[in-house]
């Protein structure tokens, strides 16, 4: 295995085209050296994109969106007022990701195109609307993060593509969001089930779900269409294919994707209600 | 009969040496590395420092912590050339001197906190880490902070009375 | 190896130590002052912890060591049939494979309770991780690319992970015939050994029952997940023996070992044990270090091995149980019959697992008054990784089912836990086993049971969704033991303690500093302890039982005293005072002029020549082979535990409001270290109780391998409010009336946990561990 240092977008690109497969990106690592270490992955050369000088800055706010770097780490990006006052569930979501010092070097991007079924920020961003936006050979195209995750560990990113930000577009005026997991104990764990819904000033919700199917899911609906919001969560979840596994088995997966969709819309009316008072 | 290979010693693996310039604990070090090795093998292995333990090698026990560039990351987790120009402090730099103790090390002893050990030094810089950005933190806070830092004699109590006795003479001194 | 290095003066002696603890009875002692005993003195070996400077097995530098890394298989049991290492020979910086044609044939065998385990796997692997070869090289990734390269050719062979199965009437047995016992059950079937205790008349007392409650109940395998996964190194030495670096709980038990398996003299046997970052039972009983022997003596190189947090997982668990009860009440809640079924479900090789079996379940009626009571219990191989010792040894399991039972009958009777436990608890002297071989209380149980039901407010109103659950539990204490300890008293007045107890956090070395302190009347700084050598200190049996408060604090105490006597005839001789005029206490000499100090008495004793004085102290209990457990247990440890919870009944998710813990101490040596062994144990009890379990798959590979998917307590677990007390009424064995307590605190938590759910939320749960999941389906089928 070979180590890169590159120091430019089109130089680690360069690097990416040469390699291919045999390439892999390296940010914050926290997913990339655990594959490294159980030999699940074994590239000849990393591309450390940490010393790109030419990236946005790690995150940019703009009037429209918050647009976030390949390297801007979950604890950087919580700590963030713009982002905690816009998008309460993403930072409720990122400090749920390991521990202290695992979010010093986990980036929000790396965790997205690491694209883990059960990656505790994916049901928000995709929940938020999030798009990417990726350079390869071709130049650069952006992609609506729906699109973006494929399957299990698989993305629409190429393996000569790099994904050089992530868009938050800034949720409309009288929107709230929550986030909610259910875990195996309290401290540092993974997701059983995770669930962000969004809800916008016109009862529209996006709930997105971690852990019950191969791929981080998002569904959309308007609470109006529905006799109830019972129903309405039945709607939404309808979409989920939760698996037994080491960490719990499909039926309760399923039943607490309900119990959290409904606890997340009811928080995230309240902040709603609260951000209107 | 035990089957002996043909080979004597050779170099370490396939991969090349990188060689990488860093400081820890404030003084200039260099190693020499194949790419694959962690900040953490090579803290213990090529600088001696094995203050930094190997638990679970895969960032779940905080056994390995030490602070790059002024921030708590698990050292299994870092790729050692990842810290070329970097700043790393690791257990043995929190002392004043050496032999001697850090206030809250002091108060890691002083609270019955150190059964085993093993996990000590990690807890030490996660907590060293906490106090530095929350000089004066709260019970549920401590217990957030340093949830990424296992200890199976569970010294946790002890631990959460160390960071308030260190936060109370902080603010005292 | 672990000499007292230069130590930077502590903070302060003693400190408060948290407002949750219940005031102890002690004042704060001062170092010198004869009060050392008593007193939160500071960990010993402490500062090093706290700076990295504590050097375990895996920070010792031996530079020119080769590295060793293990072959293993897919698969759980597998009869290999060829194994080709040309390819694995020929990459770079390989030194040897070794496999067991490369060794003594037969493959030696060597075990604790059934000479069962071979050196290196013997033509067929029994469980997950067992090595099939072993590779040597330059270095850690020369081994590891290399151990990748052997080749084992192997057939898969059926094997048994789980009860139903390991006792299936046709199941494949697990030890080979040439190690099965040839006699017993174990001669045909998967049961190693068993065990059968009864007492009075069953059928009589049953009849007069009013309330019989019946259930199954199961307890999870778990793993110890020391944080320092350990390792050992082995120096092949010019005469032809080993050096043997291991952090074991018993240097002397693998000294025996190695030289019995290498056919070789004690003396040629050198243990090095450094301190165990955690052992908790699983780092006592030999397993890799013959074959990591046998290696360095083939290559004559110093062999290096290192284990994985993953390693251990197949090296050490506690022994799965799954067990029957059948209880009968008197409408008063009187107890009147208890029978008990269980299997524990032991690994593919015996280690210590058929004693757990027989000593957990030896208490497995409780520390009740139980007319009528018969235990049936039996110790089941399976292809699993075998299972040892594991803080509270078998007691937690049928703690589990026995307190549960007392539940069941007071919700049957409309009385609280508390109050049935109340009437049926024991009182100091009776005996709560008998039999031939009774076992009565040794302590004032009943206080700690009132002590934790005030702690924890048992009959306060609670709001709906909250509970409380109290329970109790006992363990035997070592039946046998032996501990020989040196003190040398020094002419500078400072002293060394020889005690081979291992000190894997308990604090061991700790409460020697205390004792010589105060016997000899030198400062906590003056004493030095070394142990983890068995060349330098002298034998002691192990290190395990909760015993070394005991056992080597009576044979330190000894040492101390004989160094006294020893000071009083050469003053005498050296003063020429008639021996009838002196006296000696803790700590002084008693003269015609007035007290002396005693390191000063033996300053003058000593006179010009200077030299010192060397003291010899022995413990020694011999078993009784008439007793099913080979001897009376020399204390019990008593633990009340009692939790309040908060269920959220949605999500099955629990909230610990409070846990409260009350421990029978005898008498508190050093305060600070029993909190500390308090709330470790209470934690660790919570890990099996809620969330800790191996989970293996029908290959009989473990599915939730290391740190990741097997997830124990983190500071975010702890209850809100840990509180932990003691009863200590100076009335334990050990000196000063102390008993051990390393393990009181986890033998009832999931007894205590179950019961607050229970009172929270109205569901019983009867497999451990309590998960979100669990709870959720219980109220799930409630409701359905």
């Amino acid at each position: 295995m070979r180590y890169t240092s590159p120091r430019s977008a089109d130089e680690a690109l360069g690097l990416l085209a040469e390699h291919g497969a045999g390439a892999k990106v390296l940010a914050g690592g926290t997913d990339l050296l655990v594959a490294l270490r159980h030999r699940t992955v074994e590239p000849a050369v990393v591309v450390d994109i940490k010393r790109v000088d030419d990236f946005d800055e790690p995150v940019r706010v703009t009037d429209d969106a918050i647009v976030v770097g390949p390297t801007a780490t979950m604890g950087r990006l919580a700590e963030l007022e713009e982002v905690r006052r816009r998008h309460v569930a993403l930072v409720e979501a990122a400090l749920t990701v390991g521990s202290v010092a695992i979010r010093n070097r986990a980036s929000l991007v790396g965790n997205s195109c690491n694209a883990s079924p059960g990656a505790d920020t994916a049901p928000v961003l995709l929940a938020l609307g999030a798009t990417v936006t990726i350079a390869g050979p071709a130049g650069e195209r952006t992609v609506g993060l729906d699109d973006f995750f494929l399957g299990p560990r698989r993305t629409a990113c190429g393996p000569d593509e790099l994904v050089t930000a992530l868009h938050l577009p800034r949720p409309r005026p009288g929107s709230g969001s929550a986030f909610q997991r259910i875990t195996r104990r309290r401290g540092v764990d993974l997701g059983t089930v995770s669930i962000a819904a969004v809800l916008g000033p016109d009862d529209d919700v996006a709930l997105g779900m971690g852990a019950v199917g191969p791929r981080p899911l998002v569904a959309r609906t308007r609470l109006g269409d529905h006799e109830s919001t019972a129903a309405a969560v039945e709607h939404l979840v309808a979409a989920a294919t939760p698996i037994d596994d080491v960490r719990a088995g499909s039926d309760y997966r399923r039943a607490m994707l309900r119990v959290l969709a409904r606890r997340a819309l009811d928080t995230a009316a309240r902040r709603r209600d609260e951000e209107a008072a | 009969m035990t089957t002996f290979a043909a080979t004597g010693p050779s170099p370490d693996h396939e991969d090349p040496a990188v060689t990488v310039s860093t400081t820890v604990n404030g003084e200039h070090r260099t190693m020499s590395v194949p790419a694959h090795r962690t900040l953490l093998e090579a803290l213990r292995d090529q600088l001696a420092l094995t203050g930094s333990k190997t638990c679970c090698a895969e960032g779940e026990c905080g056994a390995c912590t030490v602070i790059l560039d002024g921030h708590p990351v698990t050292s299994c987790l870092v790729l050692a050339v990842e810290a070329e120009g970097r700043e790393v402090t690791t257990v043995e730099g929190l002392a004043p001197q050496p032999g001697e103790l850090s206030d809250l090390q002091e108060e890691f002893l002083a609270a019955g906190a150190v059964q085993c050990g093993f996990c000590i030094p990690g807890q030490v810089v996660a907590a060293e880490c906490l106090l530095r950005a929350n000089p004066t933190p709260s019970t549920a806070e401590i217990r957030e902070g340093m949830s990424g830092n296992l200890c199976r004699c569970a010294s946790y109590e002890r631990i959460v009375c160390a960071v308030h006795a260190t936060a109370e003479r902080r603010a005292g001194a | 190896m672990t000499e007292a290095p230069p130590r930077p003066a502590p903070a302060a002696p003693v400190r408060d130590h948290g407002a949750h603890r219940e005031a102890d009875p002690h004042d704060d002692g001062v170092a010198g002052t004869g009060r050392a005993v008593g007193s939160g003195v500071l960990r010993y070996g402490g500062a090093e912890r706290a700076t990295g400077a504590q050097q375990y097995v895996a920070d010792l530098p031996f530079p020119d060591a080769a590295q060793v890394a293990f072959v293993t298989l897919p698969v759980a049991r597998a009869r290999i049939t060829a194994i080709d290492t040309s390819a694995a020979l020929a990459l770079p910086g390989v030194v040897a494979v070794l496999t067991a044609d490369d060794l003594p044939q037969p493959v030696p065998r060597f075990g604790i309770s059934h000479q069962d385990r071979p050196v290196i796997a013997d033509g067929e692997v029994v469980f997950h991780g067992e090595p099939a070869a072993v590779v040597l090289a330059e270095t850690v990734d020369q081994a590891r690319a290399a151990s990748r390269a052997v080749v084992v050719h192997h057939e898969p062979l059926p094997g048994v992970y789980t009860l139903e199965a390991a006792l299936a009437p046709d199941a494949p047995l697990v030890h080979h015939p040439s190690v099965r016992p040839a006699s017993g059950p174990a001669a045909d079937s998967n049961v190693l050994d068993d065990a059968h205790y009864a007492w009075g008349d069953l059928e009589a007392e049953s009849a007069r029952a009013d309330v019989v409650v019946e259930n199954t109940y199961s307890f999870p395998m778990v793993t110890h997940f020391p944080i320092e996964p350990g390792g050992t190194v082995v120096v092949p030495t010019a005469d032809g023996g080993v050096e043997v670096y291991s952090p074991v709980q018993h240097p002397y038990l693998l000294q025996r070992v190695l030289a019995k398996v290498l056919d070789l003299p004690l003396t040629k046997v050198r243990v090095l044990a450094p301190d165990p970052g955690g052992g908790f039972g699983g780092k006592q009983n030999p397993r890799y270090e013959p074959l990591m022997a046998f290696l360095a003596l083939r290559t004559g190189r110093t062999c290096r091995l290192v284990h994985s947090l993953e390693d251990t997982f197949a090296m050490m668990r506690r022994a799965a149980c799954r067990i029957h009860a059948r209880t009968g009440f008197a409408s008063d809640g009187t107890v009147l019959t208890h029978e008990l079924r269980a299997d524990y479900l032991i690994g593919a090789y015996a280690d210590v697992a058929p004693r757990v079996m027989s000593k957990g379940s030896y208490v497995g009626a409780g520390p009740y008054r139980i007319p009528a009571v018969r235990i049936d219990a039996r110790a089941v191989l399976s292809n699993t990784t075998p299972s040892t010792a594991f803080r509270g040894f078998g007691c937690p399991q049928v703690a589990w089912a026995t307190e549960s039972q007392m539940d069941a009958a007071a919700r049957a009777l409309g009385l609280s836990g508390l109050e049935i436990r109340r009437r049926n608890l024991i009182g100091r002297g009776e005996a709560f086993v008998r039999g031939e071989c009774p076992a009565p209380s040794d302590g004032d149980w009943l206080e700690s049971l009132e002590k934790a039901a005030a702690l924890i407010d048992h009959d306060a109103p609670r709001p709906p969704g909250r509970g409380v659950g109290i329970a109790v539990a006992i363990k035997p204490g070592a039946t046998s033991g032996l501990s020989q300890s040196l003190v040398r008293l020094l002419y500078d007045g400072s002293a060394l303690a020889y005690a081979g107890t291992s000190d894997m956090g308990q604090g061991a070395r700790t409460l020697w500093q205390q004792i010589l302190a105060d016997e000899l009347g030198v400062g906590l700084d003056a004493v030095s302890v070394v142990s983890g050598d068995t060349d330098r200190v002298p034998f002691d049996l192990q290190t395990s039982a909760s015993r070394s408060t005991v056992f080597m604090g009576n044979a330190v105490l000894a040492a101390c005293r004989d160094i006294r006597a020893q000071v009083l005839e050469l003053f005498a001789e050296a003063t020429e005072t008639p021996v009838e005029l002196l006296g000696e206490g803790p700590g002084v000499l008693l003269t015609p002029e007035g007290e002396l100090p005693l390191p000063e008495a033996a300053r003058i004793a000593l006179g010009s020549l200077r030299g010192e004085f060397v003291g010899r102290g022995t413990s020694r209990m011999r078993g009784r082979s008439a007793h099913p457990l080979g001897g009376d247990a020399a204390f019990y440890e008593f633990n009340c535990t009692a939790i309040e919870v908060e269920v959220d009944t949605d999500t099955g998710e629990l909230l610990l409001l409070k846990h409260v813990s009350v421990s029978d101490v005898g008498t508190e040596l050093n305060p600070l270290q029993v909190v500390s062994q308090d709330e470790g144990a209470s934690i660790m009890g919570l890990g099996h109780s809620q969330m800790e379990q191996l989970l293996v798959g029908e290959d009989g590979v473990i599915r939730n391998l290391g740190a990741l998917d097997y997830r124990i307590p983190t500071f975010k677990d702890v209850p809100v409010e840990l509180v932990t007390a003691a009863v200590a009424n100076a009335d334990g064995p050990g000196p000063y009336g102390s008993k051990g307590i390393s393990e009181g605190a986890l033998l009832c938590t999931a007894g205590a946990l179950g019961a607050a759910v229970t009172d929270a939320a109205g569901v019983v749960l009867r497999d451990l561990p309590i998960t979100p999941e669990r709870v959720w389906r219980a109220l799930h089928d409630q409701t359905d």
